[in-house]
């Protein structure tokens, strides 16, 4: 909700590194993802957790050289589940027959493109940045709070910062740490669910 | 509580196996995990299992002796096993096992597995495992079968505890043979085979109903509507036919759908026997190596109805350009298959066998004879130049070979194709008429698939005669199973087309490699020689006047016997499409090399 509203606003410090563009992920030879129809799809799996379902999965678009940007795999409200939110960049003719695919699975329950629908997506990162100098952690500190991140650790050279939200509130944030040094980031990659009844 | 497998002697020679079924014991007993397979194999109706022991597996090879029910057959490599399983599955509609120990023995399977997987064929893969301590300690023979197979199966298991045995097989033959059939592992650990617990033969399974895999959707109700109307308006409608039509044994609604709509029919090489070839409607193969005449009515029709097939590139060419001006209707148990290569105007998610009853119930009587007429013509044009081409008067030439083998056979035989020209050259010009008389490794293209599999279709169909008809290259890719052969005194007759070279592989280094026939030219034994080592019979053909003579000594002679027909070495599969063009530009005579 507050996604929109708040943005980066720390000023840049001398020697700026900015965030290497990401390498776009090639799949030379796709038949059927002719270029410009692609887009990023979330797909939502949901199933038993038992030996070699996930493997499947990641089998499966493995073979489809799917553009993977995000997998996620955590428990769900049923015991002995699994949900994994899949978040990748292809065409749309090419995720209608993945989603069939994955629905073969016999380990899979159910798989839902939630692409179209009325979505909430949020992921979780935890970023430790240098703060060798008090200065620099007032500063760190108050940009954490404007974009709502908590400080989860402080040692003298570090602090560690962990921020929920959507993937560009996520990149916004890390863009404007990146004056301070980042020195590690672990993202959880994007779990999402359709709004209301569904 | 067991009672022997009753053994029938046939005036012909052929043997006659009969599984009793395990009595059912409601008492629970304590057995060990290798007494639960063969109780679990035995509820399933298993008659024969193709093996080979070693280490991991011998529990289970120990318990087999107490099961005489369960015929195992010593094959002389593990992909036979799991070949002849395949050629079982497909004659008879059961699910074949194969069994195999841990390691090397579990991946000589992968290629059978594989077959099976690509046409869609119901086995059930039994391999040892290490003991479950050593797992991922890279142990003796040790090898990660699940992850090796993962992609080339239809699901497969690691049995971690005994407890799960039974349960664990009888998913696998409901998950094999249901939906859309496929191959299943069963991967056993050592220590598992020997563990105890309590067994109760009346094992509940219907957990598995929810896997929607082993389910058949019914065709919805609009979707048929829709279909129907779609052919009322139809000027040039095709059917096209796949292996879906014999999988769902769906012949009688084929023929009587064909017929009242009069739509012509168009069957794909694993469809080949679905729909008889002497009918009216037969038009033959599309594809790469179809007939120019089935190839051009793709080219022109406006509507396609595909019945249990997947579009295959060999089918399709470059799918673009495949049926152009055409509308699909697209009938398929397996929804992955929809949209995949041609967007269906009408995607029917469905058994073969009940989309074509339903649609019979709506569709109206048709005449399509303007349009069948023509295709006619274009028959006719075409069959007068390929004759020309085709015929030589020297060498036993494949047509007739085949025409001798449908002759001496009197059309009854099944007749087992391996991999390359004669596989086209049997799928092209043998006449299909009988219900699944036709088996080949379509969708792999497996080479040394025909030996093996031929065990299988006999087994599984003990009074028909087999045929085996090979390359030189692909039979010596399984000829060790001719003791097997022997063995087990299983009988069946192999035509080898035999022309020095992997001809297909030759054919495409004519057309597309500048006659550059780099590593094609092959030597092979004195096939009579090695029938007499293997105690069979062997005859050599080098000349087309004894071909027949030859195809009815071979029926006459008791045993398994292989024929070496020294065919024209160069002969080329005509017409033939460029991989990757559109199917009606067809190749019919060769191009000129210096």
């Amino acid at each position: 909700m507050s996604d929109q509203t708040q943005q980066g606003g720390a000023s840049q410090k001398g020697g700026t590194i900015s965030a290497p563009p990401r390498p776009p992920i090639e799949r030379p030879g796709q038949a059927d993802a002719p270029a410009g129809t692609d887009q990023t799809h979330t797909i939502v799996v949901l199933a038993h957790d038992r030996h070699g379902a996930l493997d499947r999965i990641i089998g499966v678009l493995r073979r489809r050289r799917a553009k993977m940007q995000g997998f996620a795999i955590g428990r769900n409200e049923f015991p002995g589940m699994a949900r994994i939110t899949i978040a990748m960049n292809d065409s749309e003719v090419a995720v209608e027959q993945l989603v069939e695919q994955l629905r073969k699975i016999v380990d899979v329950q159910h798989v839902e493109n939630l692409t179209s629908e009325q979505t909430v997506a949020r992921e979780l990162a935890l970023i430790k940045v240098n703060s060798n100098d008090s200065q620099y952690s007032t500063e760190i500190i108050e940009l954490a709070h404007q974009f709502g991140a908590h400080v989860v650790d402080v040692t003298q050279q570090t602090l560690t910062l962990e921020v929920t939200g959507s993937e560009e509130k996520v990149e916004k944030f890390l863009d404007s740490l990146q004056s301070f040094g980042i020195r590690e980031v672990a993202r959880t990659g994007r779990v999402a669910m359709i709004r209301g009844v569904a | 509580m067991y009672v022997a497998a009753t053994i029938k002697q046939k005036p012909d020679g052929a043997t006659i196996y009969q599984a009793h079924r395990s009595t059912e014991g409601i008492e629970a007993r304590e057995l060990t995990g290798s007494q639960i397979l063969c109780e679990a194999l035995m509820r399933e109706g298993v008659e024969f299992i193709y093996g080979y022991p070693g280490g991991a597996i011998m529990p289970f090879y120990d318990a087999l002796t107490s099961y005489p029910a369960l015929h195992h057959i010593l094959v002389r490599h593990e992909q036979a096993a799991a070949h002849a399983a395949d050629g079982y599955a497909r004659a008879t509609g059961k699910v074949g096992v194969c069994v195999a120990t841990s390691g090397p023995g579990a991946t000589n399977l992968v290629t059978g597995l594989a077959t099976a997987f690509m046409d869609s064929t119901p086995i059930v893969a039994i391999t040892g495992q290490v003991a479950r301590p050593f797992i991922g300690r890279d142990a003796f023979q040790e090898t990660d079968i699940l992850g090796v197979t993962q992609p080339i199966t239809k699901h497969n298991f690691l049995v971690q505890r005994v407890e799960d045995l039974a349960d664990i097989v009888h998913e696998a033959f409901k998950l094999a043979r249901g939906g859309r059939p496929g191959p299943v592992v069963i991967d056993v650990p050592k220590d598992v085979q020997f563990n105890t617990t309590q067994y109760r033969a009346s094992t509940s399974i219907s957990s598995i109903e929810r896997f929607r895999s082993t389910r058949a959707p019914h065709p919805s109700a609009e979707a048929i509507a829709r279909a129907a109307e779609l052919i009322k308006g139809a000027q040039r409608p095709l059917i096209m036919s796949g292996h879906g039509v014999i999988l769902a044994n769906a012949y009688a609604e084929l023929h009587a759908f064909a017929e009242k709509t009069n739509v012509p029919v168009i069957t794909t090489l694993l469809g080949l026997s679905a729909f008889p070839e002497t009918h009216p409607l037969a038009l033959g193969m599309p594809g790469m190596h179809g007939p120019a005449h089935v190839n051009r009515a793709i080219g022109e029709s406006d509507l396609i109805i595909g019945v249990g097939l997947r579009f295959d590139d060999r089918v399709t060419g470059k799918a673009s350009e495949f049926a152009p001006h055409a509308r699909f209707i697209h009938i398929d148990i397996d929804p992955s298959e929809m949209h995949k290569v041609k967007r269906a105007a009408v995607p029917i998610v469905a058994d073969a066998k009940e989309a074509l009853a339903r649609l019979m119930e709506v569709v109206e009587e048709g005449d399509n004879s303007t349009w069948i007429n023509e295709v006619r013509r274009w028959e006719a044009e075409n069959s007068e130049r390929s004759e020309s081409i085709q015929r030589n008067q020297e060498y036993p030439d494949p047509t007739s070979i085949l025409e001798a083998i449908r002759a001496e056979t009197k059309d009854e035989a099944i007749i087992v194709t391996d991999v390359g020209q004669h596989q086209m050259w049997t799928a092209r010009h043998y006449t299909w008429t009988r219900p699944n008389s036709h088996i080949t490794s379509g969708g792999l293209g497996t080479m040394g698939f025909a030996l093996p599999a031929a065990m299988g279709v006999k087994m599984g169909i003990p009074d028909a005669t087999v045929w085996v008809v090979a390359g030189d290259g692909g039979i010596q890719m399984n000829i060790q199973e001719l003791a097997t052969l022997k063995q087990e005194g299983i009988t069946v007759k192999v035509a080898i087309m035999n022309n020095g070279y992997l001809g297909m592989v030759r054919q495409w280094q004519h057309f597309f490699h500048n006659g550059n026939y780099s590593e094609t030219p092959i030597t092979g034994p004195d096939y009579i020689k090695l029938a007499d080592a293997y105690g069979l019979t062997g005859m050599r053909v080098t000349k087309r006047e004894d071909v027949e003579a030859a195809v009815r000594k071979a029926m006459n002679t008791e045993g398994t016997v292989l024929i070496d027909f020294m065919i024209e070495s160069e002969a080329n599969v005509y017409p033939m499409v460029a991989p990757g063009s559109a199917i009606t530009k067809m190749i019919e005579e060769s191009p000129d090399h210096e």
